[in-house]
């Protein structure tokens, strides 16, 4: 018990932000690097194509569903593996294995955002448009002004749970050998061999207290704000 | 764009591969959710009966399972609990039996077998308790109060009032916790298990038709995903039948 932690103690730097000194930042610190900035990406865009499937409910809609349906009806990790084969592909260069991993990820959470937000949309009564509608706003006046302030207000518990996922998510990045926190707990248990189960509990510990410490945020957050 | 080789991929040793690997896709789904719903009902039944102290097991359960990624469990599973296991319990897993294999030539009494299974089996069992304690909270007071004051007991309340009305009103959700389950199989080729997606990447390493065996891979899942779904969505009970019983 005390070696395993003492396994812990001795590699907890590289366990957090990995070789970060020289310029590789990995263990938990990439893991949070790559949950937000494919957050980053997954949130406008996401709002962008609800909002397309929103407004235009033929064609485009139907296309955006399909799309979707693709990207959730797939393992994660192929979602992954398709960037890390078709990326170089299109743009000609290597790209950082990080990189990839968050794109991947970013496309595969538009998908969960935009049904989010268009379920938030669909969920506002109808009389909410057709005031703004009479009041002179143009469509896209009324999508930003008054819908999506509202909406965004009302699906901020399905997004937290989106983004918590997320932040598990980046664990994939395993497969294909990013350092982020799994991998390079991994790396550890290879190398030291005989405190899996420290090693591995340590881990788990630090994904919950991040997944538990976003949920309390967003909790405090809500509350602090008045209703819309 | 490269040009696409498929013979490279769909005959021979490749084609085995994938043949293999989607088989034990499948038995591994199949162990996972019928583990997945067993764990759900004997904890469901825990909170409804064991009050406060069940309650916060469940609660814990629930809420470890869900906020840690599938993957660091797997990992947990395979490289620490399994070894943490008495060393003859290990020997007569590794040892050879004729009754472990499965139609498809899977092997299902192998350490990354056990391990995938239990991992995704209690990985869906946290989100499975969720979904249909929700679907529970949905049965009208009036069902419990009235089987009650008919002297049913805490356990033949949950199994024959509560439980059928509960799931059907929770069957959609659940039915995409079982395919969630499918999906996720695939990463217990992290800790080596042969199933599909460890097949297609051998490929890859074996003649590198990485794209031609991914797509094979991609649209395995996709068909497997829908085939299921329409399975079970018609396999499982419906809930406007039984509310409108209910309510004559």
């Amino acid at each position: 018990m005390i070696a395993g932690f003492n396994v812990i103690v001795d590699n907890l730097d590289y366990l957090l932000w990995g070789r970060a000194a020289a310029g590789e930042p990995g263990g938990v610190l990439l893991s949070l690097l790559m949950a937000a900035g494919a957050a980053i990406l997954a949130l406008p865009c996401g709002i962008a194509l609800a909002c397309a499937a929103w407004r235009y409910p033929g064609l485009v809609r139907k296309a955006l569903f399909l799309w979707a349906e693709l990207i959730r009806g797939i393992p994660l990790i192929f979602v992954i593996f398709w960037m890390w084969y078709l990326l170089p592909l299109m743009t000609g260069g290597d790209l950082p294995g990080a990189l990839t991993v968050t794109l991947a990820l970013a496309w595969f959470t538009a998908a969960s955002v935009m049904h989010s937000v268009l379920a938030g949309l669909n969920a506002l009564p109808a009389g909410q448009y057709e005031a703004a509608l009479t009041q002179g706003f143009s469509t896209r006046q009324t999508l930003w002004r008054v819908l999506l302030p509202q909406v965004m207000r009302n699906i901020l518990p399905s997004l937290v749970g989106i983004f918590i996922s997320l932040l598990k998510d980046t664990s994939l990045a395993f497969i294909v050998n990013v350092p982020e926190l799994t991998t390079v707990a991994g790396q550890v248990n290879n190398r030291v061999q005989i405190y899996p189960a420290a090693i591995f509990i340590f881990t788990g510990v630090v994904y919950y207290l991040l997944c538990c410490s976003l949920e309390q945020l967003a909790k405090r957050w809500r509350i602090t704000r008045p209703a819309l | 764009m490269p040009a696409l080789d498929w013979q490279g991929v769909l005959t021979g040793q490749p084609l085995q591969w994938i043949v293999s690997g989607f088989l034990t896709t499948l038995w591994v789904t199949l162990a996972g959710v019928v583990l997945a719903t067993l764990l759900a009902l004997l904890f469901l039944l825990l909170r409804l009966s064991a009050g406060r102290f069940g309650h916060a097991v469940v609660s814990g359960w629930v809420s470890l399972f869900r906020n840690t990624p599938l993957l660091v469990q797997l990992l947990f599973w395979y490289f620490a609990a399994w070894n943490g296991l008495p060393l003859g319990f290990r020997d007569v897993v590794n040892a050879d039996h004729a009754w472990s294999i499965l139609p498809g030539d899977v092997w299902w009494f192998t350490p990354e077998f056990l391990c995938s299974a239990w991992g995704l089996g209690v990985f869906t069992s946290a989100f499975l308790i969720e979904e249909i304690e929700s679907g529970l909270r949905s049965v009208p007071n009036g069902q419990r109060d009235a089987a009650l004051a008919q002297g049913f007991s805490a356990w033949r309340l949950f199994r024959y009032i509560l439980l059928p009305q509960g799931l059907a009103n929770a069957w959609q959700p659940v039915v995409g916790q079982y395919l969630n389950l499918m999906k996720l199989s695939s990463l217990a080729s992290g800790i080596g298990f042969a199933e599909l997606t460890y097949q297609v990447r051998q490929i890859e390493s074996y003649n590198a038709h990485a794209l031609e065996a991914f797509t094979v891979g991609t649209a395995l899942y996709l068909l497997t995903g829908v085939l299921m779904g329409m399975l079970l969505t018609r396999l499982g009970p419906r809930a406007g039948r039984t509310q409108h019983d209910c309510r004559i």
